[in-house]
C-alpha cells in the first residue's frame, strides 16, 4: 500500500514535466490552429482578423502564460474546449475511450491466444518442423508494417471473402475484427518469439532435469513450473503493449475508421489543437505510470523472491 | 510428453473454437443487417467523404458556423435563396426573383409554398431572422454582405447594404446563406433547413445520419435514409466502395480511379474553378526579369502534367477561370509550352550556360528558382516535379521545397521565387474574388508584391459595375493583363469527381462543388 502511494505521488512531477515539454514542443512546430484552419479551408483573412482569432484563443500570449493558464484551469477540473470542434475536451476524450478500450481488450486477448500456445510449441519442438514453421511465420509477421497488414486483410477478408466490413460502423465484433487481427498479428509475431525464448531458458534449467528424473509429468512441469516462471517476462511485455494500445493505434484506427483516442490524437496534432493534445499526453502518462505500477505489483505477487528482496531492502 | 501433447491440443482446440466463434458471429451479423435492409425495403444511401471533418471547419451542419454550411448544402439539409446553374449563373431556389432597386437596395421575393423540414412555412420574416443571425455570428458573411437593414413584408425581403455590393446575390448563394429556421436553434450543431433531408445524428469528423424530409416542398425524396461517413484514408475509401460498405465516394485519390473504370461504377465529374497556379515573387531579382518569367511560362508542360501525371483528370489552364465560365477558358491567351523559344529568349537576354553544367548564368548569377509549394493537395507535388523536369531542359535550376510549413517561408519576401498553390478562383460565380484576393496592392494573397496600374484601374471599374456581362468583360481584360505580365501561370483546373455504384442515380457533380444530395438521389 505504502509502495503504491509512493508511486502515485511520483506521478505528479512526471505529469507536470511531460505536459510542460509537450506544450513547449507543440509551440516549436511553427504554426497554430488558426493558421492550419486558414490553410485547410483556403479562406482569405486579413492580418487583423488573424490576430483577433489568435487573441480569442489566447495564442497571442507568451508561452509560459499560456501554459500556466492551462495548468490553472486543469487544477480546477477544466480541461478546456477543443480549438477545432469547440467541444469540451474531457467529453470528447471520454467519448473516444470506449472504442480504444474495446480494441485493446480484443487485441490483447487474441495475442495471448495466438502467441502463448505457439511460443510453447515452438520451444518444445525446438529445431523441428513446427518450430521452423512458427518462426518463419513470426518473421513474416514482424516484417510487415501495420498499414500493409491492414490493406492485405481488407482485401482478403473484406473484398475477396466479404466476411467483414472495411470501415468500422459500430462497436461490434464484426467491426473490431479486422483492426484486432492487424494488431494481434504484429504483436503475436513478436511475443511468440519471446515466449519461446523464455520457455527454452526455463527448460534448460537444472530443476527441470530434476523434476523429470523424479518422474514428474512433463505437462505438470510445463504448466506449473515453466509457465509460472515465464509469466513475469510475458506480463512485462503485455503490460507495455496494453500501455501503447490504450494510447490508441493511430494508423490502424485511421485506416479502419475506428473512432478511438489514437485517431483523435493524430487529428489534433495535425490541427495544433493544443487542449486535446495536452489531454492525450496526460492520458498517456497516466497509463504508463499505472501500467508499470500494476506490473510491479504483479511481480511481487507472482515471484516471492521479489517480495523478499523488497522486504529486506526496507 | 503425452501430457504435453494433450495440453497443446487443448490450447489449440480452444483457439480454433474462438476463431470459429468469431467467424460465425461475423457472418451472422452481416446476414442480419442485410435481411433488415430487405425486410423493411428502405432505401439507404451511404456516402464516403474525405472532407466532412472539423479540420475543414465542417464540425457540424450549422451554416452560421465557420464553413459548416458546406456540409449543410452538400448533404441536402439546407438550400439558399438562389443557386448556381452549370454555367455558374444564378437561378431561383428558395427565392423566385430579385430586383436591384438602386445601388444599395435589393428586393427579393420568396417563393410561396416553401417549408422548413419541420413543416413551418418560409416567409420573408423567417429569412430576415436567418440572415440577421448569420451576420451577427459569422464574421466572413458580415464582411461579404455588408448589410445595413433588412425589411420583411409577406414574401418580400428588402435588403439595404452599407456600400454598393454588385455581387450580393452571389454571396447569398455561398453555403453560409442556407435558409434555416433559427427559432429551432442549433443543438449539437444540427439545424432545420428546407432541403430534402433532415439530420438525425451528427458525430463530428465521423458520421452524419439523415432521413428524408417528409415535408419537402420541391418534389418527392426518393431515398429514405442517408449516411455520410468521414473516411480520411484514401485506400480505405477505395476499398470501402469496392466492398459495398459505401454507395458513393467523394475525394478518391487519382491513383485509385482505374479500379472503378468499369461497368460496376459510374463517374460523375465536372470542371471546377479550383486552379493550380504559380505566383511570381517580384521581390526576387531573377523573377523581376521579364524574360525569365516568360521563359518559365513557356517551360511548363501543362498538357503533359494533366494528361500524364493527373491521368487526364483535370483541365489545362489558360487564365484564372475554366472554360465553363463565359469569362473563362480560351477567351484569353498566354504562352504555350515551347522550350525551344524559351531557350532562344533566354539566350538573347544574356542567360547562357557558360560553365557547361546545364544551368544558365548571367552576370555571375545562376538561373536558380526557389519553388515553394505544399503537399496537402495531391496535385501540387506532381506539378512541382513536372515543372522541375521540363524547366531543367531549358537551363533552369529549380530547387523544390514542398512543405506544410510553406506559409512561414512565403511570408519572408527574399526566401522564394515561385509559389505554386491551389485556389478556388470563382467560388461564388463572380470573377472579382480572385483579383481582390491575389492581384491588387492590398490583396492578402498578393504574396509576391505584384503591382499593375491597369489592374488597379480595372478593379475600381469592376467594383462600380453591376451588370454581370460587363463584369465578365472586365474580368477578361484583367486576366489578360496578369497573363501578359506573366505574374501568374495557371497550369490546370481540378476536375471534381464522385464515383458511385452503377445503381446510384441522381448524384451529379456540380462546378460549384456545393450541391450533392438532392431529392433525385436514388438507388435502383
Amino acid at each position: 500500500m505504502k509502495y503504491s502511494i509512493k508511486r502515485i505521488i511520483q506521478l505528479i512531477p512526471i505529469l507536470i514535466a511531460i505536459t510542460f515539454l509537450s506544450f513547449a514542443m507543440m509551440r516549436l512546430a511553427g504554426s497554430d490552429v488558426v493558421e492550419q484552419k486558414m490553410l485547410n479551408t483556403g479562406q482569405v483573412v486579413s492580418e487583423a482578423q488573424l490576430e483577433a482569432a489568435k487573441a480569442e484563443l489566447g495564442l497571442d500570449k507568451p508561452f509560459l502564460v499560456q501554459y500556466c493558464v492551462w495548468l490553472g484551469n486543469l487544477l480546477h477540473g477544466d480541461m478546456g474546449v477543443s480549438y477545432v470542434s469547440g467541444k469540451d475536451v474531457f467529453e470528447t476524450f471520454i467519448s473516444k475511450l470506449p472504442a480504444t478500450l474495446f480494441l485493446t481488450v480484443t487485441s490483447i486477448l487474441l495475442t495471448i491466444v495466438i502467441s502463448i500456445p505457439l511460443g510453447i510449441i515452438s520451444a518444445v519442438y525446438k529445431n523441428k518442423f513446427w518450430d521452423y514453421l512458427i518462426r518463419f511465420i513470426s518473421f513474416i509477421g514482424n516484417s510487415m508494417p501495420n498499414f500493409f497488414v491492414s490493406l492485405v486483410l481488407m482485401y482478403l477478408l473484406g473484398i475477396r471473402l466479404g466476411l467483414f466490413p472495411i470501415i468500422s460502423k459500430d462497436m461490434s465484433i464484426t467491426s473490431v475484427a479486422m483492426p484486432t487481427f492487424t494488431l494481434a498479428i504484429a504483436m503475436s509475431a513478436k511475443y511468440l518469439r519471446q515466449v519461446r525464448a523464455t520457455v527454452l531458458d526455463e527448460l534448460s534449467k537444472d530443476y527441470i532435469m530434476g523434476a523429470k528424473s523424479r518422474g514428474v509429468k512433463f505437462s505438470v512441469i510445463l504448466w506449473k513450473s515453466v509457465m509460472r516462471e515465464s509469466l513475469v517476462t510475458i506480463i512485462t511485455l503485455l503490460a507495455l503493449s496494453i500501455g501503447s494500445l490504450l494510447g490508441g493505434t493511430a494508423i490502424v484506427e485511421s485506416i479502419f475508421m475506428w473512432d478511438g483516442v489514437g485517431k483523435m490524437a493524430v487529428d489534433a496534432i495535425n490541427m495544433r489543437d493544443y487542449p486535446i493534445i495536452q489531454a492525450y499526453v496526460m492520458w498517456m502518462a497516466i497509463i504508463y505510470v499505472t501500467v508499470n505500477l500494476i506490473t510491479d505489483l504483479s511481480y511481487r505477487l507472482l515471484d516471492p523472491r521479489i517480495r523478499l528482496e523488497d522486504a529486506r531492502d526496507e | 510428453m503425452k501430457g504435453l501433447k494433450k495440453s497443446v491440443a487443448f490450447v489449440m482446440a480452444m483457439a480454433l473454437t474462438m476463431a470459429t466463434f468469431t467467424g460465425c458471429g461475423a457472418k451472422s451479423e452481416t446476414a442480419t443487417s442485410q435481411s433488415e435492409v430487405s425486410s423493411d425495403a428502405k432505401k439507404t444511401f451511404t456516402f464516403g467523404d474525405t472532407t466532412f471533418n472539423a479540420e475543414n471547419e465542417e464540425a457540424n451542419i450549422d451554416p452560421h458556423d465557420t464553413y459548416c454550411g458546406w456540409a449543410c448544402i452538400r448533404y441536402g439539409i439546407g438550400e439558399t435563396l438562389f443557386k448556381f446553374n452549370d454555367n455558374m449563373e444564378l437561378e431561383p431556389w428558395v427565392a423566385e426573383s430579385f430586383e436591384n432597386v438602386d445601388e444599395l437596395t435589393w428586393k427579393i421575393v420568396i417563393k410561396d409554398g416553401v417549408t422548413f423540414s419541420n413543416g413551418k412555412a418560409v416567409d420573408a420574416a423567417a429569412v430576415k431572422a436567418c440572415i440577421e443571425d448569420l451576420v451577427a455570428v459569422h464574421e466572413r458573411a458580415a464582411g461579404d454582405l455588408a448589410i445595413d437593414t433588412i425589411e420583411a413584408d409577406g414574401q418580400t425581403l428588402t435588403i439595404k447594404t452599407q456600400t454598393p455590393k454588385p455581387t450580393l446575390m452571389n454571396y447569398l448563394c455561398d453555403p453560409y446563406g442556407c435558409v434555416i429556421d433559427v427559432e429551432e436553434g442549433n443543438a449539437d450543431g444540427i439545424v432545420v433547413g428546407t432541403g430534402p433531408f433532415v439530420c438525425t445524428e451528427l458525430v463530428t469528423s465521423d458520421h452524419l445520419n439523415l432521413v428524408k424530409n417528409e415535408n419537402y416542398w420541391n418534389g418527392e425524396v426518393k431515398i429514405d435514409e442517408a449516411k455520410v461517413i468521414t473516411i480520411s484514408d484514401g485506400d480505405t475509401l477505395a476499398l470501402a466502395l469496392q466492398n459495398g460498405d459505401i454507395d458513393a465516394a467523394y475525394g478518391m485519390a487519382y491513383a485509385n480511379y482505374p479500379l472503378f473504370e468499369n461497368d460496376e461504377y459510374t463517374f460523375t465529374g465536372t470542371p471546377t474553378s479550383r486552379a493550380f497556379f504559380c505566383q511570381m515573387n517580384y521581390n526576387s531579382p531573377v523573377i523581376k526579369d521579364d524574360v525569365v518569367r516568360k521563359a518559365l511560362a513557356m517551360g511548363i508542360d501543362k498538357e503533359g502534367f494533366v494528361n500524364t501525371l493527373l491521368n487526364g483528370y483535370g483541365y489545362v489552364g489558360v487564365g484564372a477561370f475554366p472554360d465553363n465560365f463565359s469569362f473563362g477558358g480560351d477567351v484569353v491567351t498566354t504562352e504555350s509550352y515551347d522550350p525551344e523559344k524559351a531557350k532562344t529568349l533566354l539566350e538573347e537576354a544574356g542567360w547562357v550556360d557558360t560553365d557547361g553544367d546545364g544551368i544558365r548564368e548571367k552576370d555571375g548569377q545562376t538561373l536558380t528558382i526557389r519553388w515553394i509549394s505544399y503537399p496537402s493537395r495531391q496535385e501540387l507535388p506532381l506539378l512541382a516535379e513536372s515543372a522541375q523536369a521540363t524547366l531543367k531542359d531549358i537551363g533552369f535550376d529549380i530547387q523544390l521545397n514542398v512543405t506544410a510549413d510553406h506559409g512561414t517561408i512565403v511570408a519572408e519576401k527574399d526566401t522564394w521565387d515561385v509559389y505554386a498553390a491551389a485556389f478556388v478562383t470563382c467560388g461564388i460565380g463572380d470573377p472579382m474574388y480572385f483579383f481582390t484576393t491575389h492581384c491588387l496592392d492590398d490583396s492578402s494573397k498578393n504574396r509576391g508584391g505584384y503591382h499593375s496600374d491597369e489592374i488597379q484601374a480595372l478593379a475600381d471599374e469592376m467594383n462600380a459595375t453591376f451588370d454581370a456581362g460587363a463584369r465578365g468583360d472586365i474580368a477578361v481584360k484583367m486576366q489578360q493583363q496578369i497573363l501578359d505580365d506573366n505574374a501568374f501561370i495557371f497550369c490546370s483546373f481540378l476536375r471534381m469527381s464522385m464515383i458511385t455504384k452503377a445503381n446510384v442515380t441522381g448524384l451529379v457533380a456540380h462546378p460549384s462543388d456545393y450541391y450533392e444530395f438532392t431529392a433525385d438521389l436514388d438507388i435502383n
